[in-house]
This record gives structure tokens, C-alpha cells and sequence, in this order.
């Protein structure tokens, strides 16, 4: 493939531009400001269309960056390509509401549907991410934060292991572990949820279980009062009808305590034992018989004592035995009422059991958030697997290529490229000189830009048959003039078209020193 | 006729006493109870034991019994659940005793566990109409024949649609019924399509007008489909504009062109990450976990 003209109808600054460019090497030479990173975006641009930014990111996106200054609703240009010996015109507009892409074919005006894929076809294969890849070298950017060898490391890290540098393989995977966490959080969550709502169950369970205890201890303590109670009862009637045996009693009116018959009987008795007995006897006999009766009537009044109580005693009678009181109907009343409630309160108890049972089964958000889960797992996996095919792949024969490079352009000072796996270091990087191994950190810029540079071209060259052109931007600011013309020997040797963008004169000086035919293209 | 369950769990005896109260203030109305898998016959149930009113009949007999109602000529059927499930097909041969004119049967049940009933075996018994419960969805087996009348009231978040009772009349030529719809409220189950273009507040919007269309007593579970932004994460906690979600399910896919994005990077990773979950349907965890690798990786991306 080859790119045969650049024609900037309203991009960036340019108005109306047009760029023919040839075979072999041509030189872009501008200054600073001239539009040389415009000219790289446009080539980009009308290869691969230019994707709008969204939201905020909107605002510094490549699309409002390279709007053209005056009448941005015109916003286009046209590319010309030979592939296959056939040229191919492509039209972009870029802008928001003519956004649109023609191709033709010059040779025989054949229009090409880019929706179809044609372009895609003409492309062979080659896609943003592979172009910015292989076919465009920028200098190598430096993040701020970081060295240039990790960003060396960085590049070929995720390029060895997803097979494209901008993707970035430990954080993705990092991002989804952290989403697995995340996901298991709130599986926990839902856990305690869950955890919560049975401890909500289980207390009332064990309220019910303590009526439920209160409720039978009452009920024992009613049956003991009741039992007590028939006791009672029986014995009072049992004494009842011994009271009955004392007729005596009965007979004597109540308020007397001494029958009045009996006292008569007693003094007739007296004064006839005095009149009949012969004296002496009869005073003694007399006298006798008359302690005889006080000592009965002594005893009589000791039992109305004993029997009739007095005012105080009758009101502490009335407080002591309380529940006495209560009548033994009401007693087996309120047992009974207590063995429904009992009743009521198991039933309660019983289906509270149940409803906990039930809680056992797991929540939809549960299942969503395990489900989560399991996916994210199945993606690490996944990326891993494919990643560890990647590293496979290509690390033999981008290695081989890389080295070969390397050697060429340090003219053999480095002979080979080492990448290798350290245990928990992840990817290590060095190169090898004269059998020591160095590591990259050790090396100095220009090299670095250089072991870049070759892992760049050996991957364009692993990954397309077809040849591409090379887009340079820049590339040889830190290069030495030996290295530089080295490079520069190489690419004439290796490559069909090659895209130098530049600011120096250094490249120009060296090709011409090496004799190498250019095209040099100014830009203003 | 209540095809039982009228109680999830034993009820308890005030809870039979306000029902019963309820009942005998029915002027005309004779009510016929069957016992059914949750609140089934313990030994000892209330139901066992407790004194209903003179126009409210319980069958309490495991096997098919008939309480007649000679005033109208009507004998009703049925048999009360005394254990969780009953897995034996006790209405195969419940042929009705032909004790009155007009005969009904009454039938808890219709899953493998509980009472297994297939459609023909019912309609070959030949009762003028068969009452069944146990379904919470109110359902027509056969026209004039038999139903489902479902729960009065929707019970739980998935019994969407109306609710409501059956009422009948049979007369000579045959028996004639209709479902009222009674509830006051239904559970709504809402698809949401999202765009990748909606925000959060867009969607609420979204929400509101539906909810306002269906009607704002319902209960929704609000379900997301379509494709969102990556970007973008739904607060669904926020999303509750009238207070009437009950949940809200995300089946939002991130608005990834998985097909283009695997074109453009076939050499890469990413490319042969989706081209190795080809063929997975939409929905299946191999697609989730597509998405959720896909978002990893562009997220992660830099440039």
C-alpha cells in the first residue's frame, strides 16, 4: 500500500492543501507550528474516520482539536492510495451533520461503499489500533510520573501480552478484581441483610417463647392454687360434718355460751345437795360442787373465747389470704383461658418457625450480585488464557525480528533483544552486548527510542503481509548522526514508503551524505 | 367457595373470630371452606375445632366429602389438605354422588405436589363447575367449567396483572361465570428501555411518564433493558420517583458495537476476547461476562 496524495480541503489550519508523495523516502519538513502533527492526525483521520468524543471528554477530543479554524462546517478532505496497483480516492467529511465517506476508484470509476467494509478490505486488515501500532512512530511519550524505561517496559509488556500497547492488561484485570470485590461486598450486604431479617424473626420468636413460658408457669402455679383449693375444700366439709357430731352445741341458743337450763339445773342442784345432805357433809358436799360448776363454767368461757374473735382479728383475716378470696369458678376460668392462650401462642410460635425456614432461600439481588460475580471470574479467565497465547505467539518471532533491528541500527554493539519472565516481576527487558545482559533501565534515551523503534517495525512486520507505509513523526530527535543514518539505511533497504516528519535538518544532511534518493515536501 | 390458602400459615383463633364475624354478616351468602397447603389441618388447627356460623361450612375431611344445600339444590365437593402436599391424584375419580341438581367441586391445588390434576381427567367427572385455588394467577381452564380465581389481593412482587374473584350462576343451560377484578392495586412488572444516550435523570423522567400512563396506585418492579453507556452506573435507590418501586431490576448491557469493535481489533486481545464468546446468547453469563471484559479492557485502554 502506498499513499499517492493528501489533499486538507478545510482541516485544522489548512485550507485547500495538497501533499503529493512518492516511493521511497519522503521528508516532511516543517517548523515548529507548521502542521506537521495536524498532517499525522489527517492521514489517521481520513484512514480511519474520526470518532467523536462524549460528554466532557468531548471538549479536547481529536475531533474539536483539529476543527478547522474559519467555517468549521466544512470539515474535509480527500486521501489517494495505490493499493494493488490501483488507485483509490478517498472523501471524508468530517463534520457533525455531513459526516460521510466516498471512495473511488480511479482506474475504473467504480464507487466503493465504505459501510460494506471496502475500506476495511483495502486495508487488509490493518485497523486504528494496529496502525497507530506499527505503521505511525511517534517518539516514544513519556507519562508524567514515570521513566522511560517503565514506559518502554509498559509498551512492550502490553504489547507482548494483548497484542496491542494501549491496552493494558494488568489493570484491566486489576479493574475486574476490583468489580469482583465490589460484587462480593454486596453479596455480604445481602447476607446481613438476610442475617438481619432472621435475627428480626428470631427475637420475636423468643418473645413468644417467653409468654409462651410465662403463660405455662402461671398455668402451674393455677393448678397448684386449684388442686390446693379442692383440698381445702373437701377438708372443710370433712370438718363441717364433724362440727355436726357436737349436737350439744347446737342446741344451746347462739349467743350463750352457757345454756340458762344448764345454770338452773346447776343452782338446783346446789341448794338441793345443801338441803338433803346431812350436816356436816352438806356445806362440803355444797362447796365442792360448786367449784365443780365454776370450773366448768371457766371452761366453757375458754372456748367462747377461743371461738369468738375480736374486731382486729377479723380485718387481718380479711388481708392475708387473698387469692382466697377469689372465687374457684374463677380460678378454672382463668386456667382454662390461660391453656388457649397457650395454644394461641404456639400456633404463633410455630409459623414464625416456618416463615424462618423460608428465609432460607437466597434473594434475587443475591443471585444477581453471585452471578456478577461468577462473570467477572469467567472474564479474568478468560483475558488471562488469551493473553497467554498472545505472549507465546509473539514473543519467539518478535524477539528474532526486534533483535535483528537493534543489531542494524547500533551497528552490532547490541546483538539481541531479551525479554523474559521474571517471577513476580512480570515482563523484564534487556538488551545483550557483547554476552552481558543490561537491563533497559540502564541504557540511555536514544537507545531506547531505538529498541522502540524496533519492536515497532519487527511487529508491523509479524502482523500484515502487506507492506505499509511507515509514518515517522519526529522520531530521530535523539538518535545520533551514525544511528540515525543507519536507521535511515535500514528503512530505504526494508521499506517501499517511508513518512519522515521532521523539524530538523539532520535527516536531509544524512540522506544526502548516504546517497539515498528522497522527496522532500516543505510545509508551511 | 374459598379454593383454600385462605390463610399463608395456622391461623390463629382471634384471627378465625374476625373472619368469622365478617362472614356472619352476610345476609344471603353460604360460604364453603376447604383447608389448602399452607394453612393445612394440623392436628391441632383451629379450623379443627372452631365454631363457625351457621352459613359458613368447612369440609375437614382429607378425603372428598359433600356439604348439600338442599334450599338450592346444590351439594359442593372437596376435601381439605391435613399435611403440606398431597402428591396422589385424589380428584382422578372424585366422581360427583349425584345427591342434587347442581353439583361443585372444590380443589386446592394442581402442581406435582399438591393434588396433581391434568385438564381432561377434571372435566370428564362431569360437576357442573369446578372451583380451584392454590395458583395465585386468576386462570380459565375451560369456558363454564372450571377456573382459577387467583389471590383477591396480589401477595407477593411477582403476582402482577389483576386480581380479583370468579362469580357464576348455573341454571339449566349450564353454568355461566365471570372473573371481577377486585383488587385495589396490582404489581406492575415495567420494561424500561435505555438508550446509551439516557442520564439518570432522563430515565426517571422515563419512569414517571410510564408509571403516570399505567396508573400510580400499582406497585412497579421496574425492569432495565437495552443498552447503556458504560459510563454510566443507575442509582436504583434514586430511581424511585413516587415512592411505588419496589425494585428495579438492571438488564442493561453496556452500549459496546461488539461486532465493530472486534473488527478493529482482530489482532489484539480484545478482539479474540469477544470473538472467543461468539455464539452466546444475549443474557447467558458468557455474554455477561463479554461485557464486563470488554469494559475492563476499554476502560483500562489508554489514548
Amino acid at each position: 500500500m502506498k499513499i499517492c496524495e493528501l489533499v486538507l480541503k478545510n482541516f485544522g489550519k489548512f485550507r485547500d492543501k495538497s501533499i503529493a508523495l512518492t516511493e521511497g523516502i519522503q521528508l516532511l519538513y516543517g517548523e515548529n507550528e507548521s502542521g506537521k502533527s495536524t498532517l499525522h492526525t489527517f492521514i489517521k483521520g481520513m484512514l480511519f474516520g474520526i470518532e467523536r468524543g462524549r460528554g466532557r471528554a468531548a471538549n479536547s477530543d481529536i475531533f474539536s482539536r483539529y476543527e478547522p479554524w474559519e467555517n468549521p462546517n466544512y470539515y474535509s478532505g480527500r486521501l489517494t492510495l495505490e493499493v494493488g496497483g490501483k488507485h483509490f480516492i478517498i472523501e471524508r467529511n468530517f463534520d457533525k451533520y455531513a459526516k460521510k465517506v466516498q471512495i473511488i476508484c480511479q482506474e475504473d470509476g467504480e464507487a466503493l461503499s465504505a459501510e460494506d467494509g471496502d475500506l476495511d478490505m483495502l486495508l487488509d486488515g490493518l485497523t486504528a489500533s494496529g496502525y497507530e501500532n506499527t505503521v505511525s512512530v511517534a517518539q516514544l511519550k513519556v507519562q508524567p510520573g514515570s521513566s522511560l524505561a517503565a514506559e518502554l517496559k509498559n509498551y512492550a509488556t502490553n504489547y507482548y501480552v494483548t497484542g496491542d500497547s494501549d491496552l493494558n492488561l494488568d489493570a484491566a484485570l486489576k479493574k475486574l478484581q476490583d468489580d469482583r470485590k465490589e460484587a462480593e461486598r454486596r453479596i455480604r450486604g445481602e447476607i446481613r441483610k438476610k442475617q438481619e431479617k432472621r435475627d428480626r424473626v428470631e427475637q420475636e420468636l423468643s418473645y413468644i417463647w417467653r409468654d409462651i413460658h410465662r403463660i405455662t408457669e402461671e398455668q402451674g402455679l393455677l393448678e397448684e392454687e386449684i388442686t390446693n383449693r379442692r383440698e381445702r375444700m373437701e377438708q372443710r366439709e370433712k370438718e363441717a360434718s364433724e362440727v355436726k357430731q357436737r349436737m350439744l352445741d347446737e342446741l344451746r341458743p347462739p349467743k350463750w355460751r352457757i345454756h340458762p337450763v344448764e345454770i338452773l339445773v346447776f343452782i338446783a342442784a346446789l341448794i338441793l345437795s345443801f338441803l338433803f345432805i346431812p350436816r356436816p357433809w352438806n356445806s362440803f358436799v355444797t362447796v365442792v360442787m360448786f367449784l365443780c360448776g365454776l370450773i366448768y363454767i371457766w371452761n366453757r368461757m375458754k372456748i367462747a373465747k377461743k371461738q369468738v374473735k375480736t374486731e382486729p382479728e377479723l380485718i387481718l383475716e380479711e388481708i392475708t389470704p387473698e387469692e382466697e378470696k377469689i372465687p374457684y369458678e374463677k380460678l378454672i376460668w382463668e386456667y382454662e383461658h390461660r391453656a388457649g392462650e397457650l395454644r394461641e401462642k404456639q400456633v404463633q410460635y410455630d409459623n414464625l418457625k416456618e416463615t424462618l425456614e423460608e428465609l432460607d432461600e437466597t434473594s434475587d439481588e443475591h443471585k444477581k450480585y453471585e452471578r456478577k460475580s461468577c462473570a467477572l471470574q469467567l472474564a479474568a479467565e478468560r483475558i488471562e488464557e488469551l493473553s497467554d497465547g498472545f505472549q507465546k505467539k509473539l514473543k519467539g518471532s518478535l524477539n528474532a525480528d526486534a533483535s535483528d533491528i537493534i543489531c542494524e541500527i547500533t551497528g552490532g554493539k547490541y546483538s539481541r533483544l531479551i525479554l523474559e519472565e521474571e517471577p513476580g516481576q512480570g515482563l523484564l527487558m534487556g538488551l545483550l552486548s557483547d554476552g552481558r545482559k543490561i537491563s533497559t533501565a540502564q541504557v540511555s534515551r536514544g537507545t531506547l527510542e531505538q529498541v522502540y523503534f524496533a519492536l515497532r517495525m519487527a511487529a508491523g512486520r509479524l502482523l500484515y503481509k502487506e507492506d505499509y507505509p511507515v509514518i515517522l513523526d519526529d522520531t530521530f530527535v535523539c538518535y545520533d548522526d551514525e544511528r540515525l543514518a543507519r536507521t535511515l539505511k535500514w528503512l530505504h533497504e526494508n521499506k517501499k514508503q517511508v513518512i519522515i516528519f521532521t523539524c530538523q535538518r539532520r535527516e536531509e544532511e544524512a540522506l544526502e551524505k548516504l546517497k539515498i534518493p528522497y522527496r522532500k515536501v516543505d510545509i508551511f | 367457595m374459598i379454593a383454600g390458602d385462605l390463610f399463608h400459615r395456622q391461623p390463629l383463633r382471634r384471627e378465625l373470630r374476625e373472619l368469622n364475624y365478617m362472614f356472619g354478616r352476610l345476609t344471603v351468602t353460604k360460604v364453603v371452606i376447604i383447608a389448602g397447603n399452607h394453612d393445612y389441618l394440623k392436628k391441632d388447627s383451629y379450623y379443627r375445632s372452631f365454631q363457625w356460623e351457621e352459613n359458613v361450612h368447612m369440609i375437614l375431611s382429607p378425603e372428598i366429602s359433600c356439604i348439600e344445600f338442599p334450599e338450592y339444590s346444590l351439594a359442593v365437593y372437596g376435601l381439605s389438605y391435613t399435611s403440606r402436599e398431597i402428591k396422589e391424584e385424589r380428584c382422578k375419580t372424585a366422581f360427583p354422588g349425584k345427591r342434587q341438581a347442581c353439583e361443585i367441586l372444590l380443589v386446592h391445588g394442581g402442581d406435582e405436589n399438591h393434588i396433581p390434576l391434568k385438564k381432561e381427567d377434571l372435566l370428564r367427572l362431569g360437576y357442573d363447575y369446578i372451583a380451584l385455588g392454590h395458583v395465585h394467577k386468576p386462570q380459565q381452564i375451560s369456558p363454564g367449567k372450571a377456573a382459577y380465581a387467583g389471590a383477591l389481593e396480589p401477595i407477593d412482587k411477582n403476582d402482577t396483572g389483576v386480581h380479583g374473584y370468579i362469580s357464576g350462576e348455573i341454571t339449566e343451560r349450564g353454568c355461566k361465570f365471570t372473573f371481577v377484578p377486585a383488587a385495589s392495586r396490582e404489581y406492575v412488572h415495567l420494561k424500561v428501555r435505555v438508550n446509551k444516550e439516557m442520564t439518570e435523570r432522563g430515565l426517571k423522567e422515563e419512569i414517571g411518564k410510564k408509571i403516570r400512563e399505567k396508573g400510580e396506585q400499582h406497585i412497579y418492579k421496574i425492569i432495565l433493558t437495552g443498552q447503556r453507556d458504560p459510563e454510566t452506573e443507575f442509582d436504583t435507590e434514586s430511581l424511585n420517583v413516587y415512592g411505588n418501586i419496589v425494585e428495579v431490576v438492571d438488564n442493561t448491557t453496556y452500549a459496546y458495537q461488539f461486532t465493530k469493535l472486534k473488527e478493529q481489533n482482530r489482532e489484539n486481545i480484545l478482539g479474540q476476547f469477544i470473538e472467543s464468546f461468539s455464539g452466546n446468547d444475549e443474557g447467558s453469563l458468557e455474554y455477561q461476562a463479554m461485557c464486563e471484559g470488554v469494559y475492563a479492557l476499554m476502560e483500562t485502554r489508554k489514548g
